[in-house]
Protein backbone atom coordinates (compact mmCIF):
# COMPACT_ATOMS: atom_id res chain seq x y z
CA UNK A 1 0.00 0.00 0.00
CA UNK A 2 1.37 3.88 -0.77
CA UNK A 3 1.23 5.93 2.24
CA UNK A 4 2.51 8.56 -0.21
CA UNK A 5 1.79 9.11 -3.78
CA UNK A 6 2.71 12.11 -5.98
CA UNK A 7 1.53 12.30 -9.24
CA UNK A 8 3.56 15.05 -11.74
CA UNK A 9 3.72 17.10 -8.57
CA UNK A 10 5.03 20.05 -9.41
CA UNK A 11 5.57 23.77 -8.01
CA UNK A 12 6.27 26.93 -9.35
CA UNK A 13 6.31 29.99 -7.20
CA UNK A 14 5.57 33.46 -7.72
CA UNK A 15 8.09 35.40 -9.74
CA UNK A 16 8.85 31.79 -12.02
CA UNK A 17 11.12 30.05 -9.65
CA UNK A 18 10.61 26.27 -9.92
CA UNK A 19 10.94 24.41 -6.73
CA UNK A 20 9.65 21.29 -7.96
CA UNK A 21 8.75 19.77 -11.14
CA UNK A 22 6.37 16.87 -12.12
CA UNK A 23 7.42 14.73 -9.13
CA UNK A 24 6.41 11.24 -9.14
CA UNK A 25 7.22 9.58 -6.20
CA UNK A 26 5.84 6.36 -4.29
CA UNK A 27 6.40 5.86 -0.19
CA UNK A 28 5.15 2.63 0.84
CA UNK A 29 3.83 1.49 3.93
CA UNK A 30 6.23 0.17 6.58
CA UNK A 31 9.02 1.77 5.00
CA UNK A 32 12.11 4.42 5.82
CA UNK A 33 12.57 6.81 2.68
CA UNK A 34 15.31 8.99 2.50
CA UNK A 35 14.83 11.63 0.71
CA UNK A 36 18.17 13.51 -0.21
CA UNK A 37 19.21 16.65 -2.19
CA UNK A 38 21.39 19.58 -1.81
CA UNK A 39 20.10 22.96 0.27
CA UNK A 40 16.80 24.09 -2.29
CA UNK A 41 16.33 21.01 -4.02
CA UNK A 42 13.04 20.63 -3.34
CA UNK A 43 12.89 18.48 -0.77
CA UNK A 44 11.46 20.74 1.92
CA UNK A 45 8.77 22.14 -0.78
CA UNK A 46 7.53 18.59 -1.35
CA UNK A 47 7.04 17.89 2.26
CA UNK A 48 4.83 21.36 2.39
CA UNK A 49 2.77 19.96 -0.54
CA UNK A 50 2.26 17.07 1.28
CA UNK A 51 0.85 18.95 4.72
CA UNK A 52 -1.25 21.18 2.28
CA UNK A 53 0.82 23.98 3.63
CA UNK A 54 1.50 25.47 -0.02
CA UNK A 55 -0.37 24.80 -3.05
CA UNK A 56 0.84 22.71 -5.97
CA UNK A 57 0.89 24.65 -9.39
CA UNK A 58 0.64 21.30 -11.42
CA UNK A 59 0.23 17.38 -10.02
CA UNK A 60 -1.12 16.22 -6.73
CA UNK A 61 -0.26 14.48 -3.91
CA UNK A 62 -2.32 11.94 -1.96
CA UNK A 63 -1.43 10.67 1.79
CA UNK A 64 -2.89 7.01 2.80
CA UNK A 65 -4.87 7.35 -0.98
CA UNK A 66 -6.34 10.73 0.35
CA UNK A 67 -5.81 14.53 -1.90
CA UNK A 68 -2.88 16.17 1.05
CA UNK A 69 -5.62 18.66 1.31
CA UNK A 70 -8.04 16.70 3.75
CA UNK A 71 -7.62 17.29 7.38
CA UNK A 72 -9.02 13.88 8.24
CA UNK A 73 -5.44 12.36 6.61
CA UNK A 74 -3.49 13.97 8.99
CA UNK A 75 -4.74 12.29 12.13
CA UNK A 76 -2.37 9.30 11.00
CA UNK A 77 0.57 12.03 10.14
CA UNK A 78 3.20 13.14 12.70
CA UNK A 79 5.49 16.08 11.45
CA UNK A 80 9.18 17.40 12.58
CA UNK A 81 9.72 20.65 10.71
CA UNK A 82 13.57 21.81 9.07
CA UNK A 83 13.19 24.90 12.31
CA UNK A 84 11.13 24.07 15.07
CA UNK A 85 9.33 26.99 16.23
CA UNK A 86 7.21 25.74 19.60
CA UNK A 87 4.97 28.16 21.57
CA UNK A 88 7.60 29.00 24.36
CA UNK A 89 5.01 30.04 26.85
CA UNK A 90 3.78 26.01 27.50
CA UNK A 91 6.19 23.56 30.02
CA UNK A 92 7.18 21.12 27.92
CA UNK A 93 4.62 18.79 29.18
CA UNK A 94 1.91 21.21 29.15
CA UNK A 95 2.57 21.56 25.65
CA UNK A 96 2.48 18.22 24.83
CA UNK A 97 -0.51 17.80 26.28
CA UNK A 98 -1.87 20.75 24.14
CA UNK A 99 -0.83 18.94 20.91
CA UNK A 100 -2.26 15.36 22.33
CA UNK A 101 -5.77 17.13 22.73
CA UNK A 102 -5.65 18.54 18.85
CA UNK A 103 -4.96 14.83 18.34
CA UNK A 104 -7.70 13.75 20.16
CA UNK A 105 -5.95 11.58 22.16
CA UNK A 106 -8.08 9.64 24.83
CA UNK A 107 -8.20 11.94 28.18
CA UNK A 108 -7.09 8.83 30.05
CA UNK A 109 -4.38 7.90 27.86
CA UNK A 110 -2.91 11.24 27.22
CA UNK A 111 -0.39 11.85 30.83
CA UNK A 112 0.81 8.32 30.50
CA UNK A 113 2.01 8.86 26.51
CA UNK A 114 2.79 12.69 27.21
CA UNK A 115 5.39 11.19 30.06
CA UNK A 116 6.08 8.31 27.74
CA UNK A 117 7.34 10.58 24.59
CA UNK A 118 9.50 12.85 27.38
CA UNK A 119 11.47 10.19 28.82
CA UNK A 120 11.82 8.39 25.29
CA UNK A 121 13.56 12.21 23.79
CA UNK A 122 15.16 12.30 27.19
CA UNK A 123 13.31 15.23 28.64
CA UNK A 124 11.59 14.06 31.60
CA UNK A 125 13.98 16.28 33.94
CA UNK A 126 12.74 19.14 31.87
CA UNK A 127 9.35 18.35 31.19
CA UNK A 128 8.14 21.29 34.32
CA UNK A 129 10.52 24.38 32.56
CA UNK A 130 9.18 26.71 30.12
CA UNK A 131 9.71 25.48 26.42
CA UNK A 132 11.35 29.28 26.34
CA UNK A 133 13.82 28.48 28.32
CA UNK A 134 14.86 24.94 26.37
CA UNK A 135 18.01 24.92 24.08
CA UNK A 136 18.17 24.24 20.46
CA UNK A 137 18.74 20.83 20.53
CA UNK A 138 16.18 20.31 23.27
CA UNK A 139 13.65 22.12 21.69
CA UNK A 140 14.49 19.53 18.63
CA UNK A 141 13.94 16.62 20.70
CA UNK A 142 10.62 18.38 21.97
CA UNK A 143 9.64 18.85 18.08
CA UNK A 144 10.53 15.23 17.33
CA UNK A 145 8.46 14.61 21.04
CA UNK A 146 5.79 16.47 19.56
CA UNK A 147 5.29 14.56 16.10
CA UNK A 148 4.91 11.83 17.80
CA UNK A 149 2.05 12.35 20.02
CA UNK A 150 -0.43 11.15 17.98
CA UNK A 151 1.07 7.67 17.68
CA UNK A 152 1.24 8.51 13.87
CA UNK A 153 1.39 5.94 10.66
CA UNK A 154 3.55 8.17 8.65
CA UNK A 155 6.05 10.38 10.12
CA UNK A 156 7.51 13.65 7.93
CA UNK A 157 11.04 14.80 9.09
CA UNK A 158 12.45 17.65 7.45
CA UNK A 159 16.09 17.62 8.52
CA UNK A 160 16.01 16.04 11.93
CA UNK A 161 18.87 15.94 13.21
CA UNK A 162 20.16 19.43 12.92
CA UNK A 163 20.72 20.98 16.28
CA UNK A 164 20.76 17.49 17.51
CA UNK A 165 24.56 16.06 19.70
CA UNK A 166 25.49 12.87 18.65
CA UNK A 167 23.87 11.46 21.55
CA UNK A 168 20.67 12.90 20.55
CA UNK A 169 21.81 11.88 16.63
CA UNK A 170 21.82 8.75 18.29
CA UNK A 171 18.64 8.46 20.31
CA UNK A 172 17.21 10.01 16.96
CA UNK A 173 18.19 6.67 15.13
CA UNK A 174 17.17 4.60 17.88
CA UNK A 175 13.65 6.23 17.68
CA UNK A 176 13.51 6.03 13.67
CA UNK A 177 14.39 1.89 13.74
CA UNK A 178 11.77 1.57 17.09
CA UNK A 179 9.39 2.98 14.79
CA UNK A 180 10.37 0.84 11.82
CA UNK A 181 10.17 -2.18 13.86
CA UNK A 182 7.11 -1.31 14.53
CA UNK A 183 5.36 -0.98 11.12
CA UNK A 184 5.41 2.65 10.83
CA UNK A 185 6.50 4.98 7.97
CA UNK A 186 8.95 7.14 8.12
CA UNK A 187 9.75 9.67 5.38
CA UNK A 188 12.87 11.73 6.06
CA UNK A 189 14.70 14.88 4.29
CA UNK A 190 18.01 15.32 5.03
CA UNK A 191 21.27 16.21 3.75
CA UNK A 192 23.08 14.37 6.00
CA UNK A 193 23.77 11.28 4.13
CA UNK A 194 25.37 8.99 6.95
CA UNK A 195 22.19 9.37 8.94
CA UNK A 196 19.99 8.72 5.87
CA UNK A 197 22.36 5.48 5.08
CA UNK A 198 22.16 3.47 8.53
CA UNK A 199 18.16 3.58 8.61
CA UNK A 200 16.81 4.24 5.28
CA UNK A 201 15.52 1.39 2.94
CA UNK A 202 14.78 3.18 0.47
CA UNK A 203 16.31 6.67 -1.09
CA UNK A 204 15.67 9.39 -3.71
CA UNK A 205 17.90 12.43 -4.70
CA UNK A 206 16.46 15.52 -6.07
CA UNK A 207 18.29 18.08 -7.24
CA UNK A 208 16.81 21.77 -8.30
CA UNK A 209 12.77 20.17 -7.62
CA UNK A 210 14.15 16.93 -10.60
CA UNK A 211 14.05 14.13 -9.23
CA UNK A 212 17.02 12.26 -10.67
CA UNK A 213 17.27 8.90 -8.63
CA UNK A 214 15.21 6.53 -6.71
CA UNK A 215 15.82 3.01 -5.08
CA UNK A 216 16.77 0.93 -2.66
CA UNK A 217 20.63 1.55 -1.93
CA UNK A 218 21.41 -2.13 -3.83
CA UNK A 219 19.78 -0.84 -6.58
CA UNK A 220 21.08 2.64 -6.91
CA UNK A 221 24.97 1.43 -5.77
CA UNK A 222 26.46 0.53 -9.21
CA UNK A 223 29.56 -1.66 -8.98
CA UNK A 224 32.57 0.78 -9.48
CA UNK A 225 35.10 -2.01 -9.49
CA UNK A 226 36.07 -5.80 -8.56
CA UNK A 227 38.30 -8.41 -7.81
CA UNK A 228 38.05 -11.53 -9.06
CA UNK A 229 40.07 -14.53 -7.64
CA UNK A 230 40.55 -16.95 -10.16
CA UNK A 231 42.89 -20.30 -10.63
CA UNK A 232 44.10 -22.62 -13.07
CA UNK A 233 45.55 -19.85 -15.16
CA UNK A 234 48.28 -20.77 -17.68
CA UNK A 235 51.18 -18.83 -19.25
CA UNK A 236 49.05 -17.50 -22.07
CA UNK A 237 45.64 -16.82 -19.93
CA UNK A 238 48.04 -14.63 -17.56
CA UNK A 239 49.95 -12.85 -21.07
CA UNK A 240 45.98 -12.16 -21.88
CA UNK A 241 44.92 -10.81 -18.74
CA UNK A 242 48.07 -8.61 -19.07
CA UNK A 243 47.25 -7.01 -22.34
CA UNK A 244 43.81 -5.83 -20.58
CA UNK A 245 43.48 -3.06 -18.11
CA UNK A 246 42.94 -5.28 -15.25
CA UNK A 247 45.78 -5.31 -12.47
CA UNK A 248 46.75 -9.29 -11.82
CA UNK A 249 48.61 -10.84 -8.39
CA UNK A 250 49.51 -13.75 -8.28
CA UNK A 251 48.93 -15.83 -4.96
CA UNK A 252 50.44 -19.44 -5.57
CA UNK A 253 47.86 -21.45 -7.50
CA UNK A 254 45.16 -18.51 -7.15
CA UNK A 255 45.24 -14.90 -8.82
CA UNK A 256 43.45 -11.75 -7.89
CA UNK A 257 42.46 -9.88 -10.69
CA UNK A 258 41.28 -6.46 -10.05
CA UNK A 259 39.06 -4.77 -12.98
CA UNK A 260 38.31 -0.87 -12.72
CA UNK A 261 34.96 -1.38 -13.77
CA UNK A 262 32.29 -3.16 -15.53
CA UNK A 263 33.76 -3.12 -18.73
CA UNK A 264 37.31 -4.13 -17.57
CA UNK A 265 36.01 -7.14 -15.18
CA UNK A 266 33.35 -8.43 -18.80
CA UNK A 267 37.20 -8.81 -20.68
CA UNK A 268 38.82 -10.68 -18.06
CA UNK A 269 36.05 -12.73 -17.25
CA UNK A 270 36.02 -13.69 -21.45
CA UNK A 271 39.31 -14.52 -21.15
CA UNK A 272 39.48 -16.84 -18.48
CA UNK A 273 36.43 -18.63 -19.90
CA UNK A 274 38.74 -18.73 -23.19
CA UNK A 275 41.60 -19.88 -21.27
CA UNK A 276 39.85 -23.01 -19.49
CA UNK A 277 40.66 -21.11 -15.83
CA UNK A 278 38.31 -21.22 -12.59
CA UNK A 279 36.63 -18.31 -10.80
CA UNK A 280 36.68 -19.03 -7.59
CA UNK A 281 35.13 -15.61 -6.57
CA UNK A 282 34.07 -12.13 -7.59
CA UNK A 283 34.19 -9.14 -4.77
CA UNK A 284 32.24 -6.13 -6.09
CA UNK A 285 33.31 -2.77 -4.33
CA UNK A 286 29.82 -1.03 -3.74
CA UNK A 287 29.62 2.66 -4.09
CA UNK A 288 28.77 4.71 -0.20
CA UNK A 289 25.31 6.69 -0.29
CA UNK A 290 27.64 9.46 -0.13
CA UNK A 291 29.08 8.08 -4.47
CA UNK A 292 25.49 7.84 -4.86
CA UNK A 293 24.76 10.83 -4.13
CA UNK A 294 27.59 12.96 -5.72
CA UNK A 295 27.27 10.84 -8.90
CA UNK A 296 23.37 11.53 -9.04
CA UNK A 297 24.17 15.63 -8.09
CA UNK A 298 25.71 17.81 -10.87
CA UNK A 299 27.60 20.04 -9.36
CA UNK A 300 27.76 22.60 -12.04
CA UNK A 301 23.87 22.79 -11.60
CA UNK A 302 24.16 24.96 -8.53
CA UNK A 303 20.90 24.80 -6.26
CA UNK B 1 -15.94 22.83 17.39
CA UNK B 2 -13.40 21.28 20.60
CA UNK B 3 -10.40 22.07 18.50
CA UNK B 4 -11.51 25.60 18.00
CA UNK B 5 -11.74 25.75 21.29
CA UNK B 6 -8.55 24.48 22.07
CA UNK B 7 -7.20 27.08 19.46
CA UNK B 8 -9.06 29.92 21.37
CA UNK B 9 -7.73 29.02 24.83
CA UNK B 10 -4.22 28.64 23.09
CA UNK B 11 -4.84 32.08 21.55
CA UNK B 12 -5.81 33.76 24.80
CA UNK B 13 -2.84 32.34 26.89
CA UNK B 14 -0.24 33.64 24.00
CA UNK B 15 -2.03 37.13 24.16
CA UNK B 16 -1.56 37.15 27.97
CA UNK B 17 2.26 35.97 26.91
CA UNK B 18 2.72 39.27 24.86
CA UNK B 19 4.60 41.85 27.03
CA UNK B 20 4.44 43.92 24.32
CA UNK B 21 0.31 44.01 23.57
CA UNK B 22 0.17 44.02 27.83
CA UNK B 23 2.11 47.04 27.85
CA UNK B 24 0.06 48.44 25.40
CA UNK B 25 -3.19 47.93 27.63
CA UNK B 26 -1.62 49.21 30.06
CA UNK B 27 -0.11 52.21 28.65
CA UNK B 28 -3.73 53.19 26.81
CA UNK B 29 -5.48 52.81 30.12
CA UNK B 30 -3.11 55.07 31.76
CA UNK B 31 -3.25 57.22 28.98
CA UNK B 32 -7.10 58.08 29.84
CA UNK B 33 -7.07 57.89 32.89
CA UNK B 34 -4.17 60.35 32.95
CA UNK B 35 -5.51 62.71 30.35
CA UNK B 36 -8.68 62.92 31.85
CA UNK B 37 -7.02 63.64 35.59
CA UNK B 38 -5.61 66.43 33.41
CA UNK B 39 -8.62 67.98 32.01
CA UNK B 40 -10.16 67.25 35.23
CA UNK B 41 -7.69 69.47 36.82
CA UNK B 42 -7.66 72.27 33.60
CA UNK B 43 -11.50 72.54 33.68
CA UNK B 44 -11.09 72.61 37.91
CA UNK B 45 -8.89 75.57 37.43
CA UNK B 46 -10.92 77.43 34.42
CA UNK B 47 -14.00 76.50 36.73
CA UNK B 48 -12.31 78.66 39.35
CA UNK B 49 -11.35 81.64 37.30
CA UNK B 50 -14.58 81.72 35.65
CA UNK B 51 -16.50 81.71 39.39
CA UNK B 52 -13.99 84.41 40.23
CA UNK B 53 -15.12 86.29 36.90
CA UNK B 54 -18.73 85.94 37.75
CA UNK B 55 -17.89 87.50 41.50
CA UNK B 56 -16.03 90.07 40.47
CA UNK B 57 -18.23 91.34 37.92
CA UNK B 58 -21.06 91.33 39.76
CA UNK B 59 -23.62 93.69 38.79
CA UNK B 60 -21.78 94.42 35.77
CA UNK B 61 -22.75 91.38 33.91
CA UNK B 62 -26.72 90.76 32.90
CA UNK B 63 -28.15 87.54 34.62
CA UNK B 64 -28.73 85.76 31.27
CA UNK B 65 -24.73 86.21 30.78
CA UNK B 66 -24.46 84.94 34.21
CA UNK B 67 -26.35 82.24 33.22
CA UNK B 68 -24.79 81.31 30.21
CA UNK B 69 -21.81 81.09 32.08
CA UNK B 70 -22.85 78.87 34.52
CA UNK B 71 -24.59 76.46 32.15
CA UNK B 72 -20.98 76.18 30.35
CA UNK B 73 -19.43 75.36 33.82
CA UNK B 74 -21.92 72.56 34.38
CA UNK B 75 -21.12 71.15 30.54
CA UNK B 76 -17.74 70.48 32.43
CA UNK B 77 -18.68 66.95 33.65
CA UNK B 78 -19.95 65.63 30.56
CA UNK B 79 -17.24 67.03 28.86
CA UNK B 80 -15.06 65.06 31.14
CA UNK B 81 -16.49 61.90 31.07
CA UNK B 82 -16.77 62.24 26.90
CA UNK B 83 -13.03 62.83 26.77
CA UNK B 84 -11.97 59.91 28.79
CA UNK B 85 -14.73 57.53 26.67
CA UNK B 86 -13.08 59.57 23.50
CA UNK B 87 -9.22 58.47 25.05
CA UNK B 88 -10.77 54.82 25.60
CA UNK B 89 -12.17 53.99 22.51
CA UNK B 90 -8.46 54.97 20.25
CA UNK B 91 -6.82 52.79 22.77
CA UNK B 92 -9.21 49.92 22.75
CA UNK B 93 -8.98 50.28 18.80
CA UNK B 94 -4.69 50.36 18.68
CA UNK B 95 -5.36 47.09 21.14
CA UNK B 96 -8.25 45.58 18.75
CA UNK B 97 -6.05 45.92 16.08
CA UNK B 98 -2.77 44.55 17.29
CA UNK B 99 -4.63 41.43 18.93
CA UNK B 100 -6.75 40.45 15.54
CA UNK B 101 -3.05 41.89 13.14
CA UNK B 102 -0.97 39.69 14.93
CA UNK B 103 -3.41 36.61 16.07
CA UNK B 104 -2.91 34.16 12.92
CA UNK B 105 -0.16 36.49 10.82
CA UNK B 106 1.96 36.04 13.74
CA UNK B 107 2.14 32.33 14.06
CA UNK B 108 2.86 31.88 10.25
CA UNK B 109 5.49 34.50 10.86
CA UNK B 110 7.01 32.11 13.36
CA UNK B 111 5.99 28.93 11.97
CA UNK B 112 4.46 27.51 15.19
CA UNK B 113 1.17 27.22 13.10
CA UNK B 114 2.63 24.50 10.76
CA UNK B 115 2.61 22.07 13.74
CA UNK B 116 -0.93 22.93 14.46
CA UNK B 117 -2.17 22.35 11.03
CA UNK B 118 0.15 19.34 10.62
CA UNK B 119 -2.46 18.32 13.36
CA UNK B 120 -5.91 16.79 12.40
CA UNK B 121 -6.87 20.60 12.44
CA UNK B 122 -8.82 22.31 9.90
CA UNK B 123 -8.21 25.85 8.57
CA UNK B 124 -11.53 26.77 9.45
CA UNK B 125 -11.46 25.48 13.26
CA UNK B 126 -8.18 27.40 13.29
CA UNK B 127 -9.25 30.66 12.07
CA UNK B 128 -12.36 30.29 14.16
CA UNK B 129 -10.66 29.82 17.12
CA UNK B 130 -8.01 31.89 16.95
CA UNK B 131 -10.95 34.91 16.41
CA UNK B 132 -12.88 33.55 19.14
CA UNK B 133 -9.61 33.96 21.57
CA UNK B 134 -9.26 37.78 20.13
CA UNK B 135 -13.14 38.76 21.14
CA UNK B 136 -12.58 37.42 24.58
CA UNK B 137 -9.53 38.87 25.40
CA UNK B 138 -11.27 42.17 23.79
CA UNK B 139 -14.56 42.02 25.43
CA UNK B 140 -11.96 41.13 28.85
CA UNK B 141 -10.26 45.13 27.92
CA UNK B 142 -13.74 46.76 27.52
CA UNK B 143 -14.74 45.17 30.70
CA UNK B 144 -11.52 46.86 32.39
CA UNK B 145 -12.36 50.09 30.68
CA UNK B 146 -15.77 49.94 32.08
CA UNK B 147 -14.69 49.09 35.50
CA UNK B 148 -12.21 52.13 35.24
CA UNK B 149 -15.20 54.28 33.92
CA UNK B 150 -17.59 53.57 36.54
CA UNK B 151 -14.08 54.26 39.29
CA UNK B 152 -13.65 57.61 37.16
CA UNK B 153 -17.38 58.73 37.35
CA UNK B 154 -17.47 58.24 41.34
CA UNK B 155 -13.83 59.51 41.57
CA UNK B 156 -14.67 62.68 40.01
CA UNK B 157 -18.58 62.83 41.31
CA UNK B 158 -19.29 62.73 37.93
CA UNK B 159 -23.06 62.05 36.59
CA UNK B 160 -23.12 59.70 34.07
CA UNK B 161 -25.72 59.34 31.82
CA UNK B 162 -26.86 56.37 29.65
CA UNK B 163 -24.93 56.92 27.42
CA UNK B 164 -22.33 56.46 29.42
CA UNK B 165 -23.40 53.28 31.02
CA UNK B 166 -23.70 52.20 27.39
CA UNK B 167 -20.12 52.99 25.99
CA UNK B 168 -18.36 50.20 27.37
CA UNK B 169 -20.32 47.93 25.77
CA UNK B 170 -20.02 50.07 22.46
CA UNK B 171 -16.61 50.44 22.47
CA UNK B 172 -16.49 46.66 22.19
CA UNK B 173 -18.26 46.26 19.49
CA UNK B 174 -16.43 49.57 17.80
CA UNK B 175 -13.71 47.25 18.35
CA UNK B 176 -14.77 43.83 17.76
CA UNK B 177 -15.72 45.62 14.24
CA UNK B 178 -12.25 47.09 13.89
CA UNK B 179 -10.29 43.79 15.00
CA UNK B 180 -12.38 41.68 12.70
CA UNK B 181 -11.13 44.34 9.67
CA UNK B 182 -7.71 43.89 10.97
CA UNK B 183 -7.91 40.28 11.15
CA UNK B 184 -9.07 39.76 7.00
CA UNK B 185 -6.77 42.47 5.91
CA UNK B 186 -3.72 40.70 7.75
CA UNK B 187 -4.52 37.53 6.03
CA UNK B 188 -3.76 39.85 2.43
CA UNK B 189 -1.38 41.96 3.44
CA UNK B 190 1.63 42.70 6.32
CA UNK B 191 -0.02 43.14 9.31
CA UNK B 192 1.72 46.62 10.15
CA UNK B 193 -0.02 47.36 7.20
CA UNK B 194 -2.96 45.65 7.78
CA UNK B 195 -3.79 47.50 11.64
CA UNK B 196 -2.91 51.00 9.47
CA UNK B 197 -5.23 50.22 6.79
CA UNK B 198 -7.84 48.47 9.54
CA UNK B 199 -7.76 51.50 11.04
CA UNK B 200 -8.41 53.82 8.53
CA UNK B 201 -11.23 51.31 6.98
CA UNK B 202 -14.22 53.28 8.31
CA UNK B 203 -17.43 54.88 5.90
CA UNK B 204 -17.31 57.43 8.35
CA UNK B 205 -13.97 59.17 6.80
CA UNK B 206 -15.45 59.25 4.08
CA UNK B 207 -18.89 60.52 2.10
CA UNK B 208 -21.45 59.35 -0.20
CA UNK B 209 -20.45 59.45 -3.88
CA UNK B 210 -17.20 57.46 -2.88
CA UNK B 211 -18.21 53.95 -3.55
CA UNK B 212 -16.37 53.05 -0.74
CA UNK B 213 -18.81 54.41 1.68
CA UNK B 214 -21.14 52.10 0.70
CA UNK B 215 -19.21 48.99 1.54
CA UNK B 216 -16.97 49.77 4.52
CA UNK B 217 -18.22 49.64 8.08
CA UNK B 218 -18.83 52.49 10.06
CA UNK B 219 -16.97 53.00 13.07
CA UNK B 220 -18.32 56.19 14.37
CA UNK B 221 -22.01 54.42 14.88
CA UNK B 222 -20.44 52.93 18.06
CA UNK B 223 -18.54 56.69 19.07
CA UNK B 224 -21.32 58.16 22.00
CA UNK B 225 -19.08 60.51 22.81
CA UNK B 226 -21.22 63.34 21.66
CA UNK B 227 -24.16 61.74 23.72
CA UNK B 228 -22.09 61.68 26.73
CA UNK B 229 -21.70 65.17 25.92
CA UNK B 230 -24.93 66.47 25.27
CA UNK B 231 -26.79 64.82 27.72
CA UNK B 232 -28.93 62.94 25.32
CA UNK B 233 -29.95 59.33 26.01
CA UNK B 234 -29.64 56.03 24.29
CA UNK B 235 -31.86 53.59 23.95
CA UNK B 236 -31.48 50.25 24.87
CA UNK B 237 -33.11 48.93 21.22
CA UNK B 238 -30.36 51.19 19.87
CA UNK B 239 -28.13 49.60 21.48
CA UNK B 240 -29.44 46.04 20.56
CA UNK B 241 -29.26 47.58 16.80
CA UNK B 242 -25.94 48.70 17.26
CA UNK B 243 -24.89 45.35 18.61
CA UNK B 244 -26.22 43.72 15.27
CA UNK B 245 -24.56 45.68 13.26
CA UNK B 246 -21.36 44.68 14.48
CA UNK B 247 -21.89 41.05 15.13
CA UNK B 248 -23.35 41.47 11.44
CA UNK B 249 -19.89 43.02 10.27
CA UNK B 250 -17.70 40.80 12.01
CA UNK B 251 -19.13 37.51 10.26
CA UNK B 252 -19.07 38.81 7.11
CA UNK B 253 -15.40 39.69 7.69
CA UNK B 254 -14.72 36.99 9.33
CA UNK B 255 -16.40 34.41 5.94
CA UNK B 256 -14.10 36.34 3.73
CA UNK B 257 -11.07 35.68 5.90
CA UNK B 258 -12.25 32.22 5.94
CA UNK B 259 -12.33 31.87 2.33
CA UNK B 260 -8.82 33.71 1.77
CA UNK B 261 -7.57 31.20 4.81
CA UNK B 262 -8.25 28.42 3.03
CA UNK B 263 -6.31 28.67 -0.22
CA UNK B 264 -3.39 30.87 1.78
CA UNK B 265 0.31 29.54 1.92
CA UNK B 266 1.31 29.23 5.61
CA UNK B 267 4.97 28.13 4.68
Amino acid sequence: MCVIRTEKLGKTYEGGTVALSALDLEVRAGEVFGFLGPNGAGKSTTIQLLLNFIRPTSGRALLFGKPATSASSRQRIGFLPESVSLNGYYTGWGLLDFYAKLHRVAEADRPRRVDDLLHRVGLQDASRRRVSQYSKGMVQRLGLAQALIGDPDLLLLDEPTTYLDPLGRRDFRDIVLDLKSGGKTVFICSHVLSEVESVCDRVAILQNGVLRRSGTLEELSQARGSTIVASGLNASAIAAISATAAHLTLQGAEAAITCRNAEVRREVEQVLVAEGARVESIERDKESLEDIFLSAVDPRDGS
Amino acid sequence: MTVAFLIAVDCIRALLHKRLLIALMLVTLGLTVGFSMLLDRSLEFMQGVQEQAIESQEGEMSEAEIQEIRSGLDMAGPFLLGAFFWMAMFGGQLVALYICCTAVSGDIRSGTIRIVLAKPVSRDQFLLGKFCGAVIVMLAYSALIGAAIVAFTHANDLDANTAAHHAPWLMFCQILVVGSVGMLLSLLIHPLLAGVAAFFASASLLSSPNPLYFILPSYDRFNVTHSILTGEMIDLEDVLLLTAYAVDVAAIMMLLALWRFRTREVA
